[in-house]
């Protein structure tokens, strides 16, 4: 299926979904007006992509800086799909990367990886 | 407006030392070229990272909020995306803390509303405030919400005090619309 593609804005992050080879990042900022009409696309394009795969090793590089309270909520539910993915039989590892000041997006990335106990969540800093 | 009443505005916002200050209508590239403003004069205090993040983060909640539910506002009053609306919204500065204040226009049947949703918070310490911001991060959205219904907590979460709100009538006790502040200190 076609990669995806959305370069970043001040308020919305680069989203780079390159699923021929299962690498799916996001980075930089997100506050959209309204983060269901921006997050809709991207769930719909991870869905597509989530549903045959089996046995496949996935990666997933997430390195926000900020996000808003309507983004937080999509966000859990991209680590919900992608949890879904590792119960189905997928390896889905993941990097969440948050600033050494900024508890708030260390503590998320703890509660993604107790939320969804079949993904492989690795807490690294912010660079 | 004579000059003199502007250098008088000027000169209480000085003394109060506000660092920012915008009235008007907000839309999406308003916050966000705001946003930047603000980081960029945040680099110029002694603010930590922490406290610039915190601020930033209620800043952004407390705008959108303003976007999204003004009761006054240049788009059509039933679009989600695109929203023009007014409001008020200052920062300042007071013995090393900084405040954030914002003020809007909301219909008086919705007071109700936004008094249940922020009396609980006002006696919760900061460790119930988060077990309540994660519980309802994982609860259906509130119908009428156009977020995630999560923006009074955040601002709560991010505040260092128990925030502070008030309804004030400015038109009379009549008028169908009554402003409404909120305020959070960092």
């Amino acid at each position: 299926m076609q990669n995806l593609h959305i370069p970043a804005t001040t308020y919305s992050p680069q989203v780079d979904f390159d699923f021929s080879r299962h690498q799916l990042s996001l980075r930089g900022e997100s506050y959209p007006e309204n983060a269901s009409v921006f997050f809709a696309p991207i769930m719909a394009a991870l869905d597509a992509y989530l549903a045959p795969l089996d046995h496949v090793r996935i990666s997933v590089d997430v390195q926000l800086a900020y996000f808003n309270s309507a983004s937080t909520k999509a966000i859990l539910a991209v680590f919900e799909r992608l949890n879904d993915a590792a119960v189905a039989g997928n390896y889905v590892t993941v990097n969440w990367h948050s600033d050494p000041d900024d508890d708030t997006i260390m503590e998320f990335g703890q509660e993604i990886a107790e939320d969804n106990p079949a993904l492989d969540v690795h807490l690294l800093e912010l660079v | 407006m004579s000059l003199d009443h502007f250098y008088r505005f000027q000169d209480l916002a000085r003394q109060q030392s506000v660092v920012f200050y915008y009235t008007g209508y907000f839309s999406q590239a308003i916050v966000s070229a705001m946003g930047d403003a603000l980081r960029q004069r945040l680099n110029q205090t002694d603010a930590s990272n922490m406290q610039r993040r915190k601020l930033f983060s209620v800043f952004i909640e407390m705008a959108q909020n303003v976007v999204h539910y003004s009761a006054e506002h240049l788009s059509a009053s039933d679009s989600t995306d695109q929203e023009i609306r007014r409001g008020a919204l200052w920062v300042g500065e007071q013995n090393g803390h900084f405040y954030v204040v914002c003020a809007n226009p909301v219909a008086r049947e919705q007071v109700g509303r936004i008094r249940d949703k922020l009396m609980p918070l006002l006696g919760m310490s900061n460790d119930d405030i988060k077990q309540l911001y994660k519980q309802k991060l994982r609860s259906d959205n509130d119908a009428e919400s156009k977020g995630a219904g999560l923006g009074f907590l955040t601002v709560a979460r991010d505040a260092t005090e128990p925030v502070e709100f008030d309804f004030i009538d400015e038109d009379g006790p009549l008028s169908p619309i009554t402003m409404f502040y909120l305020k959070a200190s960092i």
